[in-house]
């Protein structure tokens, strides 16, 4: 029965060729438009380390100017360290499991041979990094602890970096020059990409690459490698320090920590530490405004900084104004087309077809449009979504159709079909036969 | 006008049509109007003036990684050659280029007694005498600096410069009762770092399109040593800049101690900010476009179909006397009253989309000359939509009223 309802479908839609093929656009421009500004906000506001985002917390110290504006929420505090803080918190006995104080920089990756030298993204950070978010290796492992102690010549690279110079090969042990310095490589990690680039979001880099390159922070401030991220000082240097030194005991913030707490009585203990840290501080003079610490855990740090910008919301809210336009546009069609079909309804119900027969029959038409609208609408949003990319800068990690949203798509597609077709299925199959069939 | 009232009453007939139609009317007058006014927004961030002669305009960023380079020497050698390509106007370092979205910001304070909250922020670039050129600014007091004011400042030595040239929204902000030239400010608060105003110039915007302060920049007679990363603007003549990046790309590319990081036209550094910007602009211009594309193609597909349902009643006004005109008026006088029903409920729509998502998002206040623009631009939409259908309407011959009657 369902395939002779198919069949009588298509017949249906190939009679009145115009409108149907205008119901189907209407819907999958709707629909194309909606996926499309909503893959977009979907994949920003998506967990970048679903698995651990619930005991990775980034950590915040308001050490600012006592003259700015008083506190209100973790979005009003800088969203990195000093120095300082930083390394006084990664040397002290705290209740996390696992901490990580680091930094962002660029360094001149000199191959071999006659290929010219190449700037690399590298992250000056602590062998925990690599456990705390669960980065995968293909070759070789972290440096050790004793490394970071040692200032060692260490680095750690990506798979990216690594096919470029040793073809893919395992590179363990093998030694590269940097700037001028040679650095003997520890492991190789695969492709690694979270998205948004949670643990350093920067405006401008929360979609970046991550770094193909990873260096003891320890090595990294011995050769005096700045920050290619925000550093944001209040303060002005103590000129009476060396200037790299006066910039170390700074109140200038570039850093970013990050703890890993596996409890909430875990991290309520952090805070603690935290708090009776910024106390101590306090007593020699810094951190003169109120006290205020913050720690939040992946997700929350994600809304600190508002990935997900008001632009994407802007969108999302507009798109999906749009699919309603599109839905009642196709309300009205189907309208139009189900009371044309009254005289082969009214025959139908005549010859002993049940109401909740014509109503099915018709509702698997009104289907059959949402599903080519649906098809269509992915086609749009997957062309919708290439446009994004070539929009945006730095979207191409974040922009492609994942498969909850494509089916998603579908769904929304034979849904806003079905919501459009069921007024007029019902209407038209409610239609007493005998008056319509006098008409005939 | 006497056919309103008949009309008015079959359509009163076909209640669910009407409302359909006037409700897309109406989501798309406050669905265009609220996108029409984002984009106009954006527009006008964009097309502020950077300051600078920007279709002749290109920046360099070079990475110096062999720390045994004198880096002072190869700023003058690298000037030196630049200065001597021909078609090259001006060439200065700096640190950061206007609207580049990174850049160098500090606070000056106009007397020692100012707290940090009173200091007046600003966007610094660090250049050298040749920088009011290069960055084609026009000096409306004061002087240029001299080779002499150049300080460096560098991990071994902390130079800090003596003398500035400020904007003239800077100067404005410091000194509102004008008169800044040859005054003295202070770079940190308790009259520390004090630096004397040697020149205005008209506007420079700084690197960051969303601050409140846009147009707050100084120059400084400065170069930093921190780091291998060595920058140039350079300004070409008209229609030189292409040849004047090759070349300068060429030479700076010849040193095997530094790569090239970036060599762009000043144009392609602007979109890159504005990239989202741009995005945005494009994207509504999008949705506008294929909104009023759906609901033009929504009002014909339905008039098409009223006059296939409606052909015998027409041919029968054909047969009583109906010109064809009166048969298209009918048709375009009805669309006209189901379009002004959805524009009224539109009004209210666009005004409560436009107060969410501004209180919510942001977005800015629609001025009111928006919305009869907009409803005037779906009228005619409207209008146009149906005179095809109507036309066809118009052209059913009469004799069709006394077929199969």
């Amino acid at each position: 029965m369902f395939s002779y309802y198919i069949r009588l479908a298509l017949t249906s839609i190939r009679r009145t060729p115009v409108l149907s093929a205008l119901m189907v656009l209407a819907l999958g421009l709707g629909i194309g438009a909606f996926m499309t500004t909503f893959t977009v906000y979907y994949l920003m506001s998506g967990d970048p380390i679903p698995h651990k985002s619930d005991v990775l917390y980034a950590v915040q110290l308001d050490n600012w100017d006592p003259n700015d504006d008083p506190t209100e929420s973790a979005s009003d505090v800088q969203p990195q360290l000093t120095y300082q803080d930083g390394q006084h918190l990664m040397n002290a006995d705290t209740p996390a499991i696992r901490q990580v104080h680091m930094y962002g920089s660029d360094m001149v990756v000199v191959p071999e041979g006659d290929d010219p030298p190449f700037n690399e993204n590298v992250r000056a950070t602590y062998q925990t990094f690599f456990s705390m978010f669960d980065v995968p290796f293909i070759y070789g492992s972290p440096w050790d602890k004793r490394a970071d102690d040692d200032h060692a010549s260490v680095i750690v690279i990506g798979r990216k970096l690594n096919d470029r110079l040793f073809n893919g090969e395992n590179s363990v042990g093998k030694s590269i020059q940097l700037n001028d310095g040679f650095y003997q490589i520890t492991g190789v990690i695969d492709d690694w990409q979270p998205t948004p680039r949670f643990y350093h979001v920067d405006a401008g880099r929360r979609f970046s690459d991550s770094e193909q390159i990873f260096l003891p922070f320890t090595r990294a401030i011995d050769l005096v490698l700045g920050p290619n991220g925000n550093t944001n000082c209040w303060a002005p240097l103590d000129d009476s320090l060396p200037v790299i030194e006066a910039f170390l005991k700074s109140e200038c913030v570039w850093t970013q920590f990050w703890a890993e707490l596996e409890t909430p009585e875990q991290a309520a203990a952090y805070k603690d530490y935290l708090d009776n840290y910024v106390r101590d501080q306090k007593q020699i003079g810094r951190f003169q405004r109120p006290l205020n610490t913050f720690i939040s855990n992946v997700r929350e740090w994600l809304v600190v900084n508002r990935v997900v910008t008001n632009d994407n919301r802007v969108l999302v809210r507009l798109s999906f104004l749009f699919l309603l336009v599109c839905v009642l546009n196709t309300v009205g069609l189907l309208m139009a087309k189900f009371l044309g079909k009254s005289g082969e309804v009214a025959v139908r119900r005549a010859m002993g077809a049940s109401r909740q027969a014509v109503f099915i029959q018709n509702l698997v038409e009104v289907a059959t449009i949402g599903v080519a609208g649906g098809v269509a609408g992915i086609g749009l949003a997957w062309l919708g979504l290439k446009g994004i990319e070539n929009l945006y800068r730095g979207y191409q990690h974040l922009v492609h159709l994942d498969p909850v949203m494509l089916a998603t798509a579908v769904c929304l597609a034979v849904i806003s079909a079905i919501l459009a077709g069921l007024y007029p299925v019902w209407r038209v199959s409610r239609q007493a036969p005998a008056g319509l069939l006098k008409a005939l | 006008m006497k056919d309103i009232g008949p009309i008015f009453r079959s359509l009163l007939r076909n209640k669910l049509g009407v409302i359909l139609i006037a409700l897309q009317i109406a989501l798309t007058l406050a669905i265009v109007t609220n996108a029409a006014f984002i984009i106009s927004e954006r527009s006008a961030d964009i097309a502020r003036p950077s300051g600078l002669d920007e279709s002749n305009t290109a920046m360099f960023i070079t990475n110096l990684f062999d720390s045994n380079v004198d880096q002072r020497q190869l700023y003058r050698d690298d000037l030196e050659a630049i200065r001597a390509i021909p078609g090259v106007l001006a060439a200065a370092p700096t640190q950061s280029m206007p609207i580049s979205g990174s850049g160098w910001g500090e606070d000056l304070y106009s007397n020692p007694e100012m707290q940090s909250n009173e200091s007046v922020n600003f966007g610094k670039f660090m250049v050298d005498e040749h920088g009011l050129e290069a960055f084609d600014l026009e000096l409306v007091a004061g002087r240029n600096f001299t080779p002499d004011e150049m300080v460096t400042r560098s991990f071994e030595a902390m130079e800090l410069p003596k003398v500035l040239i400020v904007s003239q929204a800077l100067a404005d902000s410091l000194f509102p009762d004008g008169d800044a030239v040859n005054k003295t400010v202070w770079d940190e608060p308790n009259g520390e770092q004090p630096m004397q105003i040697i020149g205005i110039y008209d506007h420079m915007q700084n690197a960051w399109p969303t601050s409140e302060n846009v147009n707050r920049t100084a120059l400084t007679p400065e170069i930093s040593l921190f780091g291998g990363q060595m920058m140039y603007v350079v300004r070409a003549e008209p229609g030189q800049l292409d040849q004047v990046m090759q070349a300068a790309e060429a030479y700076l590319s010849k040193n095997r101690s530094r790569i090239v990081e970036i060599v762009r036209s000043y144009p392609e550094q602007k979109s890159r900010t504005y990239s989202r910007d741009i995005a945005m602009v494009k994207l509504l211009s999008g949705v506008i476009v294929i909104l009023t594309g759906v609901t033009g193609l929504g009002i014909i597909g339905l008039a098409w179909f009223s006059v296939t349902q409606r052909r015998k009643q027409i041919g029968t006004r054909r047969a009583l006397g109906a010109t064809r005109g009166d048969i298209v008026r009918y048709f375009m006088v009805e669309n006209w009253l189901i379009t002004s029903a959805g524009l009224a409920v539109g009004l209210v729509g666009a005004v409560g989309l436009n107060w969410f998502l501004d209180t919510q998002y942001e977005v800015g206040r629609v001025p009111l000359w928006y919305l009869p623009v907009g409803m005037a631009a779906l009228w005619l939409l409207g209008q146009l939509a149906v005179l095809l259908p109507a036309r066809r309407a118009a052209n059913i011959p009469p004799a069709l009223a006394t077929r199969s009657v």
